[in-house]
């Protein structure tokens, strides 16, 4: 989807649409304003955690004993694993620590890391994109050899061997978003290179030039702009996938260390559950889904209304 | 040596747990009932994690205890353990010999003498040189990897470099070809229970060519091996020469048994839960029951007869470095011992189904001497005031921040649900505590070497044998501080009086004398805060629908596949 979007983006290089325009189409699409919505919500509670955990009156590791039956594996007593109205999303089999609480601050880290690791995509992928699309021959070759090389990496598996031999002294979320930042930039500096080819052969950018002005200038001044709207589709595509990459590494029980929580690990440690207490389950599990799918949408809306001529990823509303 | 004893002995516990079908010990799994006399045929199916016979199929490189659980199927060995549900099933009985052995000289000369009518599967009479060659060869250095303590307690054992070479050890002697005569160099009381070994299963000489026997074991038991793969596979088929005439502690109920190794534990017990085919004859020998895996169970009657527990002698702790500072105070060990929350470690691992809240090192069995003390008194919960109380004494008023190690991962209890448990009840009394993570191999290093021994961490312990001594003696006795690696006495205790009562005790050959000495030297040493005892684990294992006959032997904690029937 992301390789379609970046043929796509790339041969349809317009100037940007003006920002009131680009709202009222979004405005216009359902789809979108809900997907809108919800990320700003999940958002808004991720950086609130602290206070709408103490709303609740508990905290992400204090452990409750007496509400898991302990004779039958250590499963919250009670329907629905345990929720109450002390614990809203219930209790975690074998701990009894609340899972709203653990749920929040794994949404802190998941986006934390997923913007975090954002932050050093763009600013790669932008600096080689505009790069290899600027520069000479031979570093378009280059650069563009490297960014292959960064797109065919087996990411998951360097990404594995990386965070188990760094030690655990480093801060976890700053190594996620490093690790997978590290080797995410190739799309990005890929569309970026593409816009740049076909920007710089444009009229206003000619008469830049000739006016004598400096090579930093036209890449910063004429060219980025008209890169920044496809950027912008692309970097809300990403942020999901960024994601489901952190929830990826934790689940495989190399992402961030216990007693600190995320999504990923919380299904990590759920999957075994699955029959004996489904809450536990459904919790990480409904918030990765629903968070990665208004994101997904939200940058679909955007990228349509940035560009009305492209077809919306959903197919057929237009 | 205890590393791999306590790792072997929790996969033999995981062997075995089968049977006592519920609660009430030997008890059949079908409406229809056990008979011994009817029992025979089928065959028995053995699905497991690792390779059951401990990877090498030679007596002489085998490291388990009580004979092990399919190994004890193929080698017969001096004596072995009792094969009975309960507390007798602790005992040990003679297997190849008359008796349990006949000690002199103040416990340091054991005497055997072997029963009539023994045969090796070839037909050939088993004699005493057969045992001999048997325990010479597993001092051969190209034979690593038996138990420690022929080379320890044998006169002349320390250099003694095997038979290959022409050299016998002469502190064992056969005055005729029934008769087998053990020198100690000091006083063993507990030489029967070694003696239930591998190494003292007999290996005929001629069939002996050293690295390449294990190719081609020579059984004294009701099977031999038609075929061996290492680490994926194991046949064994009847015995013609063996019969439960020269044999009292073996049924040997199936015509053959079929072993199948590398499994992933939630596989096998998805297959032992669903009893298709085969695996309607199959058992584990090393897989337990998971906590989410439980719940399942429990909510399912026809399953859950097919769920056996049992308990092996073993104990979760946490182990103190008292080299390390803050834990050379003393009232920080007990202020921690008090802030501990037994429960939520209990819960951490599965619940009360899984796992028995300790206060004692040694486990609460009978044999071991077990005697009741809980002198730091947590509750089920934790005492958080008294730890600050004693927090404040030591001068630790403001908190405290250490470091607790543990393993990275979950499969032997030593791992992050138990560390993050003790650090959310630590955190009541005040203790900050940062968990350190090691990986598999780097964690055995670690603690195992004064050197490098972490202050504070998370360990187990489980016997050779179930008496007080194996239990204790490695962890306290001060002449087993191994500065070179190898070394489980973690708290570096070494007080003469406490290394006196150790040798004291070895040299009482009666178990039912030396058991309550083992649990007062255990509830003396208890006083000094040196471990938290956390739990005893509890294992539940499940078998297929057609296997009969299945209980708990208490010795290992496991099923007795010898005493298993498929039909």
């Amino acid at each position: 989807m992301t390789a379609e979007l970046v043929a796509e983006a790339g041969a349809a290089p317009e100037a940007p649409a003006r920002g009131r325009q680009v709202w009222r189409r979004l405005r216009a699409d359902h789809m979108a304003m809900a997907g809108l919505v919800v990320a700003i919500a999940a958002i808004v509670a991720a950086i609130a955690a602290p206070l709408l955990i103490h709303l609740e009156g508990q905290d992400t590791t204090a452990y409750h004993s007496g509400l898991l039956d302990s004779a039958r594996g250590g499963v919250p007593l009670g329907s629905f694993g345990g929720v109450s109205g002390r614990h809203w999303l219930g209790v975690e089999p074998t701990t009894g620590r609340d899972l709203f609480a653990r749920a929040l601050d794994g949404a802190r880290i998941s986006f934390l890391v997923a913007f975090g690791t954002l932050v050093v995509q763009i600013l790669l992928g932008v600096g080689i994109g505009l790069a290899a699309g600027l520069g000479g021959k031979v570093a378009d070759a280059v650069l563009g050899r490297l960014t292959d090389l960064a797109i065919s990496f087996p990411q998951l598996i360097f990404a594995i061997a990386l965070l188990a031999i760094v030690p655990g002294t480093f801060p976890r979320p700053m190594l996620l978003m490093l690790v997978i930042g590290l080797f995410g930039w190739g799309g990005t500096a890929r569309l970026v290179r593409g816009q740049v080819l076909s920007l710089k052969t444009r009229d206003y950018v000619a008469a830049a030039r000739l006016s004598g002005a400096s090579r930093t200038r036209i890449a910063l001044r004429e060219i980025l702009p008209g890169v920044s709207a496809p950027l912008v589709t692309y970097a809300a595509l990403l942020l999901p996938s960024n994601m489901i990459s952190e929830a990826g590494l934790s689940f495989l029980g190399v992402g961030v260390r216990p007693p600190a929580s995320s999504w990923g690990q919380m299904l990590s440690t759920a999957t075994t559950w699955f029959q004996a207490d489904p809450t536990y389950v459904l919790v990480p599990g409904l918030l990765l889904l629903v968070n990665v799918l208004a994101f997904t949408v939200l940058a679909d809306g955007l990228r349509t209304a940035l560009d009305p001529k492209a077809r919306s990823l959903r197919g057929g509303r237009r | 040596m205890m590393r791999r004893t306590s790792v072997l002995l929790t996969s033999a516990a995981v062997l075995a747990a089968a049977a006592a079908c519920s609660s009430s010990g030997s008890s059949s799994t079908k409406s229809s009932a056990f008979d011994p006399r009817t029992c025979q045929g089928g065959t028995l199916y053995v699905l497991n994690q690792t390779d059951a016979t401990a990877h090498h199929l030679d007596p002489a490189r085998i490291y388990t205890s009580g004979g092990g659980a399919v190994t004890s199927m193929i080698f017969r060995a001096l004596t072995t353990r009792h094969r009975v549900a309960g507390e007798a099933g602790n005992e040990v009985v003679p297997d190849l010999a008359t008796d349990t052995g006949k000690p002199s000289d103040g416990a340091t000369t054991w005497t055997y003498h072997l029963k009539d009518g023994l045969k090796f599967e070839d037909g050939t009479p088993i004699t005493s040189k057969d045992v001999k060659w048997g325990v010479e060869r597993a001092f051969a250095p190209e034979l690593p990897g038996g138990i420690p303590y022929l080379r320890d307690w044998l006169v002349g054992g320390a250099d003694y470099t095997g038979p290959y070479k022409g050299k016998e050890l002469d502190s064992i002697q056969t005055p005729d070809d029934k008769t087998i005569v053990f020198k100690l160099r000091k006083p063993e009381g507990d030489f029967p229970y070694v003696a239930t070994a591998t190494q003292f299963a007999p290996v005929p000489k001629a069939k002996d060519d050293g690295t390449g026997y294990e190719k081609h074991p020579v059984a004294s038991g009701p099977y031999k091996v038609q075929s061996h793969e290492q680490d994926k596979s194991l046949v064994l088929v009847r015995n013609p020469y063996w019969s439960r005439a020269v044999d009292d502690q073996r049924l040997a109920c199936p015509d053959r048994v079929e072993g199948t190794y590398g499994l992933n534990p939630a596989v096998i017990n998805q297959r032992l839960s669903s009893s298709a085919g085969k695996d309607a004859n199959a058992i584990t020998t090393d897989t337990n029951l998971s906590p989410a895996e439980l719940v399942r169970i429990n909510s399912d009657a026809g399953l859950k007869k097919r769920a056996v527990r049992g308990a092996f002698g073993q104990t979760i702790y946490l182990a103190f470095n008292t080299k390390v500072k803050p834990f050379d105070d003393a009232r920080v060990r007990q202020a921690i011992s008090y802030a501990v929350n037994r429960q939520a470690v209990v819960n951490a691992v599965g619940g009360s189904s899984l796992a028995k809240p300790a206060t004692t090192f040694l486990p609460d069995q009978a044999a071991f001497g077990y005697q009741p003390y809980d002198y730091f008194p947590a509750g089920a919960t934790g005492n958080a005031a008294k730890a600050r109380e004693l927090l404040a004494q030591a001068g630790h008023a403001g908190g405290l921040t250490i470091t607790l190690a543990h393993r990275n991962n979950d499969g032997e209890q030593d791992g992050p649900a138990i560390a993050t448990a003790v650090q959310a009840a630590l955190k009541q009394a005040g203790i900050t505590v940062n968990l350190k993570a090691y990986d598999e191999a780097g964690y055995a290093d670690a603690i195992e070497k004064p050197a490098t021994e972490p202050g504070m961490f998370v360990t187990s312990w489980g016997a050779d044998w179930p008496t007080g001594g194996p239990f204790l003696a490695p962890i306290f006795d001060g002449r087993q501080i191994l500065k070179e690696g190898g070394n489980f006495n973690a708290s570096q205790l070494n007080d003469p009086k406490i290394n006196a009562e150790f040798d004291d005790i070895n040299k009482i050959a009666d178990p039912a004398q030396a058991r309550p000495r083992w649990g007062a030297l255990d509830a003396e040493i208890g006083r000094q805060a040196l471990t938290v005892p956390l739990f005893h684990p509890i294992y539940i294992r499940l078998m297929g629908k057609n296997v009969k006959n299945a209980y708990v032997e208490e010795w290992r904690g496991m099923y007795d596949p010898a005493m298993l029937s498929v039909r």
